[in-house]
């Protein structure tokens, strides 16, 4: 077993897992936070993003003894207790979402993207979801939410619908 | 060189099950406060079936679609349903769902009839009131008539339903029959590009004009659009489950299998076409399975535009294409340049822009 | 009430000033956040045409919608499936003692121990376990629970099966044979036949000015949904079986598995969540009645996850089908006859194969007015992964077909593409293949729309020059 202190939405988590659990697992089955997926536990589809000390990272290609002492954000810790985040207002107004699974993995893969770059084209857009696949929406709804968000953090108005 | 081509295809796509019985039913509740609940055995696959479905109700009962609250997917306590499949959710679940809250807005007509000084046939529910027709000023809030209904009159307003489209079996022999309700049609264009050395394809801009019917909610029937048509580029260009000689899949995961990313996705404009289904519950037909069906054709076309080449099976993969060029060029007389005039019949796709 | 509501109707929540974002300070993880709004699109009436959003929409996007997986039950096992990756063999013998002696290890099953190991939505050629024979390399050959899934899916390693193999058939064109031995025996290779005769195709091509031949083939494809098929099965102390799943065709379902462990309806109940993603390929149980079975000898909650790599091998794909068409038209380009033959490769089971094969048939001749047309077509057995319901049934690969030799005809003859499906296409009244006078057709309106948005402007206009005679 080893034991992994880490620092997860902001509080300080503590767990004693098998060697060669990912962080993924940990966060599920340790830490009750199951947004982040497992939708093929080799880093093929994304759908498992969280951030890592500020990088989305496919959580289950990371260990969790790799995970010591880190600072990860989940898909929990966006909201708080006032307000969705800008991109979980958006993604519900537009309808970005559909059966929801790929969902926490694409909007932490985002929130990277827009907290380095808080007006990205749409390509750069495309690039940051480039990991993240989606069967059912085309990404389209999701490119536009996150344009959105982005004028949201800038303190400007969202376009409205086309 | 990159080429530029475009392809149209069109398409007719049924509604429901072939000839057999595929029913749905359903139960509207209507609270003591004019709010409601719909019970329901469909399952939510992430088609948005159950905000349909609410906003069917909601609009027969004249609510609005955050007053009704779907139940759906348990054995237990939901009606039977045969199931999101075969896109028969909104046309199928959804009439089942309008006839069981109508007969529950029935029940309200006759709590508020007497009250209201007139008959049932003359009143109409909208705008969460219970209407006298051609007098507006004339009603109670349905909240009111719900409650009279279930403390006074002692009638709880519940509808259940069920609803099975009207078919006829096919002749054995001669396939003559009627085997759906009714069916749609949509008509796709794609813009390629396709490199006429590599034989790589890249879809720029897919025009999707679809008929659903009534759109039930524009937003979600987009939303069908764009993802089915990101599952017919997949099918289209890239695809493919492959199998060794023993009969085992060669590729049985998402590194080897290729499926579409954000970046390959092309812009989508998404036309829905006015249209009403009289059969249909608000004049609504379906979408989810038709989104997909035109789009790889579109693309073969497009790419028989670009650089002449017919691609009779798909995937239309680089490697494909590619020798499909090759061929033809073998084919050719040797040709000076690479103007489009030098290039034979079929296909005369003009340099990218 | 309805006052208050027009009043946050009338200011739209997303538009008004913007939201200035707020570093989360940490705080304890909030299950809702205070300010949250109804979006307007759910308040208005009437309810139809309005852009409403999803309700599990905002529980998506805060990561707390439950999908079976995120389900987790005391004292829950593992289960994991022992695949068999041969594609046909005869099972001779399967030993699990190794296996059953591993610490964690609890239950072990196999085909035998299925009361009525069959089911299909319409043929009943699918076991739930492969007992006696092997018809594709996904087939399920034991189940094992075990206390982590780590323990189960070591275990499998360790599950010994003794396989005779055979040959297997692996093209549908091979298996279509009359010589070719029957993978199903009994029962033929063609499981499916379906025709549609309408006119006179032969005398029709006679009158044709020009006859026009192409042949199609599309590939195998998986669904991919994002959430792999997932089951939780329990038991309650009046035996009856609870089962979370995935699957799309409750009804269907409960019926499924109340036949296949020979138990009343009323004893299963079947829950599903909201699903990850299903595209016809769970529409159909897979592990359910192994693991109510699993869980009933345990006396515990048994959840078993599919691995990706049996997403693709050991659920349902699309038919690949071959796809021959014969068209004579007159040199404007009218479609007087159409002869089309199709050939579906049917996999290892039925599945959905009969609503596939009747569809791709009626759809094949496309949405045209074709009076002498003849459709056929046929399923075969193959022993590769089995082909079911996946979105469109066989009508996009049948659309590819139709609409790639449209374009030829058009091309050979000097006609615009749109054109010439406009000279041919259904419309308000059009009789369909089958004899069914069709309603509500707006078949050419949508080409005109699609043609207007895209800037098709004729032959030699706009992007790309189209094809010149």
């Amino acid at each position: 077993m080893v034991n992994v202190t880490l620092k997860v939405n902001g509080k300080t988590r503590s767990a004693s897992v098998p060697p060669e659990t990912t962080l993924l697992r940990m966060l599920r089955e340790q830490f009750d936070l199951t947004g982040a997926k497992l939708g093929c536990d080799v880093g093929d589809c994304g759908a498992c993003t969280v951030i890592v000390d500020g990088k989305p990272v496919n959580s289950c290609l990371m260990l969790a003894g790799q995970a010591d002492g880190r600072d990860v954000l989940t898909i929990e810790g966006l909201a708080d207790a006032e307000h969705l985040h800008p991109l979980q207002k958006l993604f519900e107004h537009f309808g970005s979402l559909q059966c929801g699974f790929c969902g926490p993995g694409v909007i932490m893969s985002a929130k990277a993207l827009l907290d380095e770059n808080s007006d990205p084209s749409t390509d750069e857009i495309r690039d940051a979801l480039g990991g993240n696949l989606c069967r059912c929406t085309g990404y389209a709804k999701m490119i536009e939410a996150i344009k959105g968000a982005g004028c949201i953090m800038r303190g400007e108005q969202v376009p409205a619908v086309k | 060189m990159k080429r530029r081509g475009r392809g149209m295809a069109t398409m007719w796509y049924p509604i429901g099950f072939t000839v057999a019985a595929n029913p749905s039913a359903a139960v509207v509740k209507v609270n003591e406060d004019g709010t409601a609940t719909l019970l329901t055995g469909t399952v939510e696959t992430g088609q948005g079936s159950l905000t349909i479905l609410a906003q069917i109700v909601a609009q027969e009962l004249g609510i609005a679609t955050d007053d009704v609250h779907v139940v759906s997917a348990d054995t237990d306590s939901t009606p039977m349903d045969t199931g999101a499949i075969a896109s028969r959710t909104t046309y199928v679940t959804g009439n089942a769902a309008r006839l069981a809250a109508e007969k529950a807005k029935m029940t309200l007509f006759e709590v508020a009839a007497p009250l209201l000084g007139v008959r049932t046939t003359q009143l109409e529910a909208l705008d969460h009131k219970i209407v006298v027709k051609g007098f507006p000023q004339r009603n109670m809030h349905v909240g009111d008539v719900a409650n009279h209904a279930r403390m006074v009159s002692g009638q709880p307003p519940i509808g259940a339903a069920s609803f099975n489209p009207e078919t006829v079996a096919l002749d054995p022999e001669t396939g003559q029959g009627k085997p759906f309700g009714t069916y749609v049609y949509a008509t796709q264009i794609a813009e390629v590009d396709v490199d006429d050395e590599t034989g790589e394809t890249e879809v720029l801009r897919i025009v999707a004009s679809h008929d659903c019917g009534t759109a039930i909610n524009p937003m979600l029937v987009e939303g069908q659009v764009e993802g089915g048509i990101s599952m017919g580029v997949g099918f289209a260009l890239e695809e493919e489950i492959l199998f060794d000689a023993n009969g085992r899949q060669i590729n049985p995961n998402l590194t080897n299998y290729i499926m579409p990313t954000s970046l390959d996705m092309p812009e989508v404009e998404v036309d829905i076409v006015d249209n009403y289904d009289p059969t249909g519950p608000f004049g609504a037909k379906g979408v989810g399975e038709p989104t997909l069906v035109p789009t790889a054709a579109a693309i073969a076309n497009a790419i028989f535009d670009a650089v002449g080449v017919r691609v009779t099976s798909l995937p239309a993969t680089s490697e494909k294409v590619f020798k499909l060029l090759q061929a033809k060029r073998e084919q050719q007389p040797k040709q000076l340049g690479s103007s489009p005039a030098s290039l034979p019949s079929g296909g005369n796709g003009a340099p990218a822009h | 009430m309805a006052d208050e509501r027009s009043k946050v109707a009338d200011k739209p929540d997303i538009l008004e000033k913007p939201d200035i974002l707020r570093v989360p300070a940490p705080a304890p993880l909030v299950t809702f956040p205070v300010d949250v709004v109804v979006p307007e699109g759910r308040q208005q009436t009437p309810a139809v045409g309005q852009r409403a959003s999803r309700a599990d929409g905002r529980l998506h996007g805060l990561g707390q919608t439950k999908y079976i997986d995120d389900m987790y039950f005391p004292n829950m096992l593992f289960a994991k499936i022992k695949r068999a990756g041969v594609a046909s063999a005869i099972i001779k013998s399967v030993d699990t003692k190794e296996a059953a002696a591993m610490p964690g290890v609890v239950a072990i099953i196999t085909g035998r121990d299925i009361p009525c190991n069959s089911f299909g939505p319409s043929l009943k050629d699918q076991p739930v376990l492969a007992d006696t024979r092997v018809f594709h390399a996904g087939d399920g050959v034991a189940a094992v629970a075990a206390e982590t899934e780590q323990i189960a899916t070591e275990a499998l390693e360790k599950i010994k099966v003794e396989y005779e193999v055979l040959k297997p058939v692996l093209d549908p064109l091979e298996s279509l044979k009359l010589e070719t031995p029957g993978i199903h025996a009994p029962s033929a290779n063609i499981y499916g036949h379906k025709i549609i005769k309408k006119g006179d195709v032969e005398k029709a091509f006679k009158e044709s000015d020009h006859i026009f031949e192409g042949t199609f083939r599309t590939q195998m494809v998986e669904h991919v949904p994002l959430e792999p098929h997932a089951t939780i099965a329990q038991w309650d102390a009046n035996g009856r079986v609870t089962i979370y799943s995935t699957l799309g065709r409750i009804t269907l379902g409960r019926a499924d598995v109340g036949r296949t462990l020979g138990i009343p309806m009323s004893r299963v109940r079947i829950v599903a969540t909201v699903v990850g993603g299903n595209f016809g390929g769970k529409n159909e149980i897979t592990t359910e009645p192994a693991l109510a079975l699993l869980s009933k000898m345990t006396g515990r909650p048994v959840k078993c996850t599919f691995t990706r790599p049996e997403e693709f091998y050991a659920s349902t794909t699309r038919h690949p089908l071959i796809m021959e068409y014969k068209t004579g038209v007159t040199k404007q380009g009218k479609i007087l006859g159409r002869k089309i033959r199709l050939i579906l490769d049917g996999g290892a089971y039925c599945s959905w194969s009969e609503t596939t094969l009747g569809k791709a048939c009626i759809l094949s001749a496309g949405p045209y007015n074709i009076d002498n047309l003849e459709a056929e077509a046929f399923v075969v057995y193959t022993n590769k992964t089995m082909t079911g319901a996946m979105r469109g049934f066989g009508a996009p690969q049948v659309c590819f077909a139709y609409e790639s030799h449209m374009d030829d005809i058009a091309h050979a003859l000097g006609i615009d593409p749109i054109d010439i499906r406009l000279l041919n296409a259904f419309e308000e009244g059009s009789i369909s293949p089958t004899g069914q006078k069709l309603h509500s057709v707006v078949a050419k309106e949508s080409i005109l729309r699609a043609a207007k948005m895209f800037g098709w402007n004729g032959m030699d206009n706009g992007n790309g020059t189209g094809a010149k005679a």
